[in-house]
């Protein structure tokens, strides 16, 4: 060995080798390349994936709740099943007082097919009342202007947030029509904003799709008295919506005298148990993409050590004559295993760049405004994935190598 | 130069075989000598111990001073390098690498530089009149030319004798008789110790001593 390794004499005949049976080496080398790509794509695949859908729920907190209403399915004190029965600002005020570990509680409203006018040009959709702590739970995205603000609120303002959609329709050409005025079912609003929604979770309507009016205006212009159409909580980091819903809902069923064991009559829609079912989902396929991009390897690893075995067998005569000439059993062993690295590596190396190249184009298509999801292998994956492998083929080399190690120079002069 | 006493060789088995039975043989340094023997006789064997290609279970076996006896394989690749030049009757050249590449092999395994082994390499050809064939492969060369540049690689290393397996059996006479005067000319000029293994009597007859084996004995 010593410097022989670096000698020239040893790299071309690594290269002549492996160049004498093209077809057997391209074969062999493919299967190191695909089981390489396979898991580098599968890897980088399942994170971006797993991106992909997590753009869905992108702007939203995840350890929040929404609270909403439904009939009553059991008769309690006096009131038959099947009432209809609606939250209200006591309610949340009831449950910041008794819940310090929540950290908003806001109100949502919806009103569907409103209209919109703006001099001749008219829309219809839905409008929506809300606080500025609209915002701790859903980031809006804001082309312009701002979002609804506390001064709005106290002072029943009649100012209008205007989704991105309505806004192209009824301001053609004006992209951000702020100080201008829209009608909504025939009242006055100054528009404030221009505002966009970046997941797909719609509560009551898509932001990019409706006209958002201060919670108190919306109250006032649309007759809900002290009534709201549904609440959403956001919990402190380390509080499990989960564990306080049953609390939650026994304060609302005591508050509206609704049976303590009634289960259609409230619904808390829990957020953080979607994001741990995406996030247990996308730990599952990331399993299954290792078990079938590893198994894909290892097939390619065993063929490496099936063709080099071939190929010993093959130069047995030709193993011999070194032998007689002189060579040592540690030449033969590091002759068959450079051949074995030195195909595992180009075919690895080849794989790794063909499933980045792959990835690359999935990110570069799934690509939006919103987000890039990450179709990418962190290099120290790609490392990890290059270094096992290399140590696998040279496992797989090993066992020929030995044989041919093995070989006594008599018999192999023999073998004719 | 080679001093065999009382050299046992069996190969175990079922039925084991007693191949060589107590061989002594002296050759001096420059001798160029024959064995012959029957096939079956035991003169392969001894070829491949005189070659430290196999082991012998008893006796000792004396190559230029040193007892070659139970070496390691490091030990008898190393020897075998050193000290032995071999003719093969197939040649034995590896046939994706040129003339040149072929002689310079023994020398590889030494771990001499590229530069210095072609060089040494080139010399030994030219001085077998290979010179125009140094970078032909040996599927482009003669019978007789392949024999040639396995002579010029058992040379290479300057071994103390050269062990030639039925070096003409593959070869034509005409041929043969080329590769005959090359060993003697070796031996005449360089004083080269040369043993040629045979069962042709017309190649024993042009060296200088005919050692005869039949049987696992010298007779």
């Amino acid at each position: 060995m010593r410097a022989r390794l670096f000698d020239i004499e040893n790299w071309k005949e690594i290269g002549a080798t492996l160049a004498r049976n093209k077809t057997r080496t391209f074969l062999t080398g493919f299967g190191i390349f695909w089981g390489t790509a396979m898991l580098a794509i599968l890897l980088g695949g399942a994170r971006g994936a797993k991106d992909l859908l997590m753009r869905n729920f992108s702007g939203f907190a995840t350890n929040s709740g929404i609270i909403f209403t439904g009939r009553t399915s059991i008769p309690y004190k006096g009131h038959q099943k099947g009432r209809y029965w609606t939250l209200d600002i006591t309610d949340m005020e009831r449950m910041k007082e008794a819940f310090p570990v929540l950290e908003t509680v806001t109100e949502q409203y919806s009103s569907y097919g409103v209209s919109f006018r703006n001099g001749k040009h008219s829309y219809s959709g839905a409008v929506m009342g809300a606080s500025p702590e609209f915002t701790d739970v859903m980031v809006p995205k804001i082309y312009s202007g701002r979002f609804v603000n506390q001064a709005d609120i106290a002072t029943e303002r009649k100012v209008a947030v205007v989704g991105q959609k309505i806004v192209n329709e009824i301001f053609p050409g004006d992209p951000s029509p702020l100080g201008k005025d829209i009608l909504v079912n025939g009242v006055t609003y100054n528009i404030v904003g221009v505002a966009g929604q970046t997941n797909e979770i719609n509560m009551g309507a898509r932001v990019d799709e409706s006209v958002i009016l201060p919670s108190s205006t919306f109250r006032r212009a649309f007759h809900r008295g002290n009534n709201v159409d549904l609440i959403m909580i956001v919990a402190k980091d380390g509080v499990s919506i989960a564990d306080i819903i049953p609390e939650i809902k026994r304060l609302l069923f005591v508050r509206h005298t609704i049976a303590p064991d009634d289960l259609s009559a409230c619904d808390i829609f829990d957020v953080s148990e979607r994001f741990e079912m995406v996030d247990n989902l996308f730990i599952g396929v990331s399993l299954l993409a290792f078990f079938i991009g590893f198994s894909t390897l290892l097939a390619g690893i065993i063929g490496i050590g099936n063709i080099m075995w071939v190929i010993v067998k093959e130069r047995t005569q030709e193993i011999g004559i070194r032998r007689a000439l002189g060579a040592k059993p540690s030449d033969i062993i590091v002759q068959i295993l450079s051949e074995g690295i030195m195909l595992t590596t180009i075919a690895g190396i080849a794989g790794i760049s063909f499933a980045t190249i792959a990835l690359g184009t999935v990110q570069y298509l799934t690509a939006n405004e919103i987000s890039t999801p990450r179709f990418q292998m962190q290099s120290v994956q790609a490392m990890t994935i290059m270094a096992t492998f290399i140590i696998l083929g040279t496992f797989a080399g090993l066992i020929p190598a030995r044989k041919a190690m093995n070989i006594k120079p008599v018999e192999a002069l023999n073998d004719k | 130069m080679i001093s065999l006493r009382d050299v046992n060789k069996t190969y175990p088995g079922i039925v084991p075989l007693h191949v060589l039975k107590g061989i002594n043989l002296e050759i001096s340094k420059g001798e160029l000598v024959s064995i012959m023997g029957a096939s079956g006789s035991g003169k392969s064997t001894l070829l491949n111990i005189l070659g430290i290609l196999d082991n012998y279970d008893s006796g000792e076996y004396w190559l230029n001073g040193t007892l070659i006896k139970d070496l390691s394989e490091n030990k008898s690749a190393e020897y075998r390098n050193r000290m032995i030049g071999f003719v093969f009757q197939s040649f034995n050249l590896i046939n994706y690498k040129n003339a040149v590449e072929n002689v310079a092999l023994p020398l590889f395994y030494q771990g001499i530089s590229r530069r210095k082994r072609n060089n040494l390499a080139m010399e030994q050809l030219d001085r077998l009149g290979l010179s125009d064939r140094a970078h032909h492969l040996p599927g482009e060369l003669s019978g007789g030319q392949k024999q040639r540049v396995a002579i010029a690689r058992a040379l290479v290393t300057q071994p103390s004798i050269i062990l030639a397996d039925e070096p003409t059996g593959a070869l034509d006479s005409t041929t043969s008789r080329e590769v005959m005067e090359l060993f003697k000319d070796l031996n005449r000029r360089d004083g080269m110790t040369t043993i040629i293994v045979t069962h042709d009597p017309n190649v024993g007859e042009q060296t200088d001593r005919i050692i005869r084996i039949s049987d696992g004995i010298i007779r």
